[in-house]
Formats: structure tokens, sequence, C-alpha cells
């Protein structure tokens, strides 16, 4: 027994846990441990309190994609609702290849082993290569689907494919574009509805009427800095499908308007960038707001169609409003060349051809005898000349200095001839004399008054600022010469170096016609649009009867006499017009500009014209009378049988802000 | 205790491994599966079917004679007016053969025409189709279209020895491209997400802003022809509204479709008989 409790006694002792209480030692690893679990405590405070917005950023670019679709244009009509331009949908088969991941990866293994079975090593072909031989495989099963379908053969471009998978994954890859209307149908009901290959609808900008008023609405351009205004993600990696941008015309002027908004969707991807579904964040894409503008695409097909393949311009205004209702530049081209994107041919052909410039704003000529409208108010208005006063005998010609000017509308000689004739019959003599009676410094204030010296403000890009009035200041500084009697008679019929563009002697017209100044065109149709209110040309009435009884006289029995003519012309119906013809070059290479201005009807005017044409041949008889009036008369006609029509419905444009 | 517990829950266990079983199941052996299935319950589907034709046949053994005679009266009448349209039918036929001999243009008779019962209907939120009577014995064949006297029912999915299922037009799976009666502009046609026992929509997009319709004037949207699976001029609904697209290209709308399609007995299959 005792024995048996010293074991125990000797077991138990063993067993005992002998512990010392304070170790000083281990006192030097208790702050180092509490500094460094601080530490960690710090960071981990740091990385989750102070950093967790840059984490949450990160994490957001990282694992988000953001794409954009361009929103529609708005459409464009003319002042009776008429399209001008409108979108056309473009159907084009696409595969969106971020829904082939496993496809992808299936194809890479079978690529792989087959290699690996002719007997290639790893070292023979690199991970990229059989990456893409595997998109391409896989991409062109899918465009042979399609190509049973359509009975087509096409052929995946490989180098566009992984130009499209490095930078545009989530974008859809267009297998084939532009398919037609039995195509789209037979893909429609052939493609299984849940399907990587779907059709998909673009837009592209379409022309109804082709070429017609070419220069006045623009084309647009493929753009692709798209913006989707108020739509999140503009941090993340963004795609963009291409959208439009206006480059010339009122599709430029206007591009803010018609430009349409944006739609857009985020997406969550995975690390390889797949998309993964739903979408985060989806918005529809909105059509822009359209225009409705001045233009009646009547009268200016009518307008061009009485161009024909001259070298010109034609604009037609509402007197009233100073509303453009024709703009017609030639050479023109087509517009619907133009989209989705002009060809290199189609832009070599236009550069060939000078059709890029509308001449009715950026194509400067001396306006000839027309400008005999401002040299007569000028006179009038400083008493230089009276209505029933004859100044000077037309003999055909006359002296200034030791030169000869000659009448170049007289048939022999106008003889004794008051202010009304000399603008009908267009003496050039009786102007000579009116220019020397002034000075050039008052003819060239004349043309101020009018703003003749300045652009006319209308809305569209591009507007020229080449328009000369020149006086002896404008001659010593251009031309460092001193300014000559000649050039004073040259300038009175709108010769020598007078340079004015068809729109700015439209607006001339109509402000004759309302008599005053200034008239600001627009090509903006508003149906509660004010009349013009402007300064007063300050005629006495009897001055003002005078000019416009010449006027009226042009196209009664003067240079512009066809519209009287009793088959071809509209006889009853009341026009001043006038006619002219200038010279434009160096001798002997002068080619002619003919010229037509003119307004109707004479008691209640409503409509201006200034038609500008360029000859094409040195020497040829081209004229104001001959050329300009028939085009003129054209577009009058057709004004006349517009205005028989019943009223239609009034279109609203957008509003202005 | 514990063991108590793993019977109650032995169901549930043999349920998760079947299918985590069948999850690592090759997808070819799946697809086997699925259609041994199919055929292995035809001919229950199909006896099924007798039994409610026999069924039906009894239910009107029960009319009085003098509802008979009047059935008979209503058919002899609706008999006459179709005799008299197949004659017509018969007439332009000969005369569309005569203008094809003499212009020496192919024939477009590409269907042939194949009558098959529905044994069974299938309407649910995930699929509107039909089993018919008919399959790969009398040469139907995939894509195929089905027809019936009110237009278009949908198009064959599926082929069996002795059966085949039709996907109705009421379901989102079925696409087709049809035209406004008298226009050219095909569109496209899809099912929309129907209820069970609703009346059956669809939808139209892709649809040219000039052409407008209303539950009040609605418009006849036909198939259109181009799409080389449905011929032309076969109706598949009524569009009863149009909408223009937020994009302002295309206008988007609603289709009625026959109420009909839910209470099919027979349909006609076109098979092509120059199949691509």
């Amino acid at each position: 027994m005792a024995t048996h409790d010293i074991n125990l006694a000797a077991r138990s002792g063993s067993l005992v846990e002998s512990h010392k209480g304070y170790d000083p030692r281990l006192v030097l690893f208790y702050p180092l441990l509490a500094l460094l679990l601080l530490v960690l405590a710090g960071g981990l405070a740091y990385q989750q309190l102070l950093r967790s917005g840059q984490h949450s950023h990160a994490e957001r670019t990282q694992n988000q994609r953001r794409i954009l679709v361009p929103g529609p244009r708005g459409n464009i009509y003319d002042r009776h609702g008429q399209k001008l331009v409108e979108n056309r949908a473009r159907f084009s088969v696409v595969l969106y290849l971020d829904e082939l991941k496993q496809e992808l990866r299936r194809e890479h293994v079978r690529i792989h082993k087959n290699y690996l079975a002719a007997g290639a090593t790893r070292k023979d072909v690199s991970y990229r290569q059989l990456e893409q031989l595997a998109r391409v495989a896989v991409v062109q099963r899918y465009l042979d689907r399609v190509n049973r379908i359509l009975h087509r053969d096409e052929q995946v471009e490989g180098e566009r494919l992984n130009r499209h998978f490095n930078s545009e994954l989530l974008l859809p890859y267009t297998l084939i574009d532009n398919l037609a209307p039995e195509e789209y149908a037979r893909l429609i009901e052939r493609l299984p509805v849940v399907s990587p290959l779907q059709v998909f609808v673009a837009n592209s900008r379409f022309y109804p009427f082709g070429s017609a008023a070419a220069h006045t609405l623009g084309y647009v351009r493929p753009y692709e800095e798209v913006a989707a205004e108020d739509f999140p993600g503009d941090d993340l990696r963004t795609f963009k499908l291409k959208g439009t941008i206006g480059k010339d015309g009122l599709e430029q002027q206007y591009d803010g308007l018609l430009q349409g908004e944006a739609g857009g969707t985020i997406f969550r991807v995975d690390p390889a960038g797949f998309k993964i579904n739903p979408p985060l964040e989806k918005r529809l894409p909105v059509q822009g707001k359209n225009l409705v503008t001045s233009l009646d695409i009547d009268l200016q097909l009518a307008a061009e169609q009485a161009l024909g393949d001259q070298e010109g311009a034609v604009v037609t205004l509402d007197v009233r409003t100073g509303e453009v209702l024709v703009m017609a530049s030639k050479p023109d081209y087509d517009l619907n060349k133009f989209s989705p994107r002009a060809s290199r041919e189609t832009v070599q052909d236009m550069t060939e051809r000078s059709a890029w410039t509308n001449r009715a704003i950026d194509g400067f000529f001396p306006p000839g005898s027309t400008f005999k409208i401002l040299t007569s108010i000028a006179g009038l208005r400083h008493n230089a000349i009276r209505p029933d006063e004859a100044i000077i005998n037309c003999s055909g010609h006359i002296m200034i200095g030791p030169k000869r000017f000659v009448c170049f509308n007289g048939i022999g000689h106008h003889g004794d001839v008051l202010l009304p004739w000399a603008i009908a019959d267009s003496c050039d003599v009786y102007f000579y004399e009116v220019g020397r009676l002034l000075t050039p410094d008052l003819l060239a204030a004349e043309a101020r008054r009018f703003h003749l010296d300045r652009r006319t403000g209308i809305d569209l890009p591009n507007e020229g600022g080449r328009m000369i009035i020149p006086d002896r200041e404008w001659k010593r500084r251009e031309k460092h010469e001193a300014w000559f009697a000649g050039d004073t008679a040259n300038m009175a019929i709108g010769q020598g170096f007078v340079d004015l563009s068809p729109l700015q002697m439209a607006c001339f017209v109509a402000s004759v016609a309302r008599d005053e100044l200034t008239t600001t065109p627009t090509l903006v149709h508003d149906p509660a649009r004010p009349p013009i209110r402007g300064e007063k040309i300050g005629l006495t009435p009897t001055q003002r009867a005078a000019l416009v009884s010449g006027m009226e006289d042009c196209t009664v029995h003067g240079t512009g006499k066809l519209f009287a003519n009793p088959t071809l012309g509209l006889p009853g119906f009341r026009v001043a017009g006038k006619t002219g013809t200038a010279q434009k070059g160096v001798k002997p290479k002068q080619i002619n500009i003919a010229w037509f201005l003119c307004y109707a009807p004479v008691e209640n005017p409503e409509i201006a014209m200034a038609v500008a044409l360029v000859g094409d041949t040195v020497g040829e008889s081209f004229e104001g009378g001959r050329n300009a009036v028939p085009v003129a008369l054209a577009v009058m006609k057709k004004y006349l049988e517009i205005k028989q029509r019943p009223a239609g419905a009034v279109f609203q444009p957008f509003r202005l802000e | 205790m514990p063991y108590r517990r793993l019977i109650t829950q032995k169901p549930f266990l043999t349920l998760g491994l079947v299918v985590a079983a069948w999850l690592f199941v090759p997808a070819a052996m799946k697809t086997f599966a699925r259609a041994s299935f199919f055929e292995l319950t035809a001919p229950v589907t199909v006896a099924a079917d007798y039994a409610r034709v026999l069924q039906e046949y009894w239910g009107l053994r029960l009319h009085s004679n003098h509802e008979l005679i009047e059935a008979g009266r209503d058919l002899a009448r609706l008999n006459a007016s179709y005799e008299l349209a197949v004659s017509r039918n018969n007439e332009m036929q000969a005369e569309i053969t005569r203008l094809e001999s003499l212009l020496r243009l192919p024939s477009f008779a590409s269907y042939r025409y194949e009558h098959a019962r529905v044994a069974r209907r299938d309407f649910s939120g995930w699929w509107q189709r039909i089993v018919i009577r008919k399959g790969r014995n009398y040469g139907i064949a995939v894509n195929a279209p089905v027809v019936f006297t009110g237009g278009v029912v949908g198009k064959v999915t599926e082929v069996y020895a002795t059966t085949a299922v039709v996907e109705l037009i009421t379901s989102p799976n079925v696409r087709l491209v049809g035209v406004v009666e008298g226009d050219d502009r095909p569109f496209s046609f899809q099912g929309g997400i129907n209820p069970t026992l609703g009346p059956a929509r669809g939808v139209v997009e892709h649809v040219p802003l000039d052409l407008f319709a209303a539950a009040t004037a609605p418009k006849r949207l036909v198939t259109a022809g181009f799409g080389g699976v449905f011929p032309p001029g076969l109706t598949i609904g009524q569009i009863t509204s149009l909408e223009p697209s937020s994009d302002g290209l295309f206008k988007t709308g609603e289709v009625k479709l026959d109420d009909r399609l839910g209470s099919l007995t027979e349909v006609t299959v076109l098979v092509p008989l120059n199949p691509e």
C-alpha cells in the first residue's frame, strides 16, 4: 500500500504543470507584437475605410464595360412637309463574339490536339496563333451557315476579325452588311431566335431627291466620338458604334439639334472580357429633332432642272420674311453617294468637276448690269439724276479720259435716255455718266448701306467672305494703284473689281422689293415668322416709281422681255427685273457671267430671285437676257403653279433655343 | 435518431445525386435519352388521343337524331360552298398551269399537303406547341410550315418516327417574315410571351413608318414568302397597334392571333417538294 502511494505521488508529480507567471524576456515581444498588429489593423483600416472608393472604382473599371449606340439623326423636311432627308435602315447579319467563349475554347483545344497528333510540338505553334485559328474557324462556321441560307460564298477576313476581337469584343461583328430585303427575310425566318447570329439594324442617311439642294442640305460623315449625356459610366472602358456628324450645309449647321440622343448599355464582364447578361444599365437611343426648312422642293427641282448642266446658282427668297425658297448650285452631287460614306471615286469625281463649292453662297462674280439698280438708287438719292432728265445722249460709246467705253447693250445708240428706259434696256453709257456724276466712294457707301460688303448671315456654314465693294482706299490697299475714272465707270455697271455672290444679290433685290435696305436670309421655316421691317432705302415716291417702272419694263420690252412672251412667258404677271452680263477673267480668256435679278408680283412682292450662270466657252454669246432669264422664268412659272394648289398642313420647325 | 433523420432526407439526397449525375452525363447521351423518351412516350400520347377521339365519338352519339339531322344539313351547306371554292381553285390552278407552260415559267407548286391530327397541346409559360400524329413516316421534316384554315399555325421543330412537334406562332421562339396585305415590304413577326389561357398575341418589329394600324382599323398580316420557309399570303394575324420605336427608324406593334390556335384538332403540314 505504501509503495503504491509513493508511485502515485511520483506520477502525479510529473503531471503537475509548472507555471512561471512572469518571464521578463517575453515582455520585449509584447510591444513588438502589438505594434505589428497595430500596423496590420491600421493598414486594413486604411485600405477599407480610406481607399474603399478607389478599390470600388478599380473593381468597376475592371469588371464593367459600356457600349454606346448613337441615336438616329432627325429628318429634314421642306416647307410643305416633303421629306428631304431621312434615315433608312441598313440590315446586316452580325455575330456576337462575346457569346462564343465556350465554343472558342473547345475549338482551341481541338486544333491543339490536331497539331499534336500531326507530330507538331508545343514550340511549333504559339498559344496566340492557336487562338487566332480558333477564332477564324468558329466564325467561318457561323458564316457558312449564313452562306447556306443566302446562297453566298463569303469568307472571314482574319485580320479584321482579330482586330475586332482585340479592341471591340463587346460590339457585334458584322459578317455581311447591307442585306437585300429578301436576304433579310430569309435570315429572319431561318436563324434561331436565340443565337449569337442576329440580324442587326443600323441606319444611314437617305436623300429621296438625290442631288436636289445637295449643297444646302449637306452631308454627314461617320463619327466615332459618340457621347451619351447623363448616362453613367464615363470612367468605364467604352465601346462605341459609329455615329454620324454633319459636315456641310444644314446637316452641319444644325448638327446639335439633328443629332440623336445616344443610348447605352453597361455590362459586367468576366476576366477574359466576355459579357455577362443581363446588363446592369440600359438606355435606348432616341432620334434627333426634325428640321423643317424654308425650301420648297418643287421650286428647287424646277430651278435645278432649268439650270441643267450649266455652272451657276439660283437663289429665291420669300420677300416678306427672308426665308430661302430655293438655293441651287451647279455642278452638284448625289447625296446618297455619301451614305454611309463617300468612296474615293466619288470624292475624285467631285473634285474634278469642282462640285464641292456652293456657288450660291461661296461663288463670287462681278454682278454686271444688275448692279445698275444700286447705281440708280445712289444717283437718285444723291440727286445726281432725276427720273425725268436725260443726263446724256447715248451714241453707243463714251470717252472717259483717253479710253473709249462702249454701250454693250446699245444697238447703234440709245439717244437721249431716261432712267426707266436706261434700266429696262440696260444702257451702259447712261450709267457711266451716273458713275461720273457720283464718286466711287458714294457708290461704295451706297453698296455698304445694303450690306453688300459683308456676309448675309444665312444659317449655313461656309458662307464666303470674298465679296468686294471697291473704293479708292481698297484699290490702294489691294492693288497698290490709284483709282482711275474708268474704274468708276466700270463699277457703275457692276464690272471691274466688284464681286458679289448670288445670295447677296437675292437679298439685295428682296430688299429693293420691300423698299428697305437689308434682308437677312434664313433656311428655317416658321409659319409664324413676322415680316421683315427695316430701314427704308430713302427714295421719294417718284424716284421709286421710276426705278420700279424701269425694272418692270425690263421684263416687258427690255432685255428680259422673254417674261412677256405670249407663249413662253407669263404675260400679265407683273415682274420687276434686271438682266446682267459680266466678264470674269483676263482677256482673251474671259468668260461671261449671265445674271438676272427679279421680284414679283410688282404690286405686292412675294418672291425675289437671283440667277447667276457661268459660261463655259470663251467668246460665246452668253448673256443674262438669253441664258439667265429662262431659268428665272421656269422657277416663276412653278411658283405660280404651286400658288394655285390648295393649302396643306402647316409644318412646325423645331424650336431654336 | 440520426439514422431516422437520414431516412427522411433520403429522397432529397437521391434527387440530388441523380441531378448531379445528370449534369456530368455527356451531351450526346442526354440528347439520345431525351429522343428515346419521346419515342417511348409517343405511343402513349397517340393512344391517349385515340381514346379522346373515342370519347368524343361516344359523346356525339348522345345527341338526338334531330340535332344530328340539323348538323348534317349545316354540313351539307358548308360542303356545297367548299365544293364551289374547290372548283374555282381548280379553275385558277389550271389557268396558272396554262400560263406557266405558255410563258415557260417554272412551277410554283413547291409543297405537298399532309393533313395531321393534333395529338397533344402543350401550352405553358415555357413553350407553346402541339404534337401531331404524323412524323418521319409521312416525310415530315424539321422547319416545315404548318397551317390551318385560319392561317399559319407554326413550324415543325422536332420530328419523330410517328409524331412531330410543332412550335406555334404564339411562341416567342418562332420568328417569321410578314407583310401587310397589299404591301411588299417585309418585317419581322415574333410570338409574344403569352399566358397559358390568355388571348394569344405576337409582336412585329421593323415595320415601315408609313404603315398605320389600330384596334379599330387593324391590318391583316400575311406571310411574305421571301424567307423561303412559308409560302406567301398566309394569314398570321391582325396588327392592332403600331407605335414608332424610340430610334425613329421603324414602328413596332402588337398582333392579335387567331383564338382557334388554342383548340386545334386538325392541321396541315406543307412538306417542301424540293427541300434546300
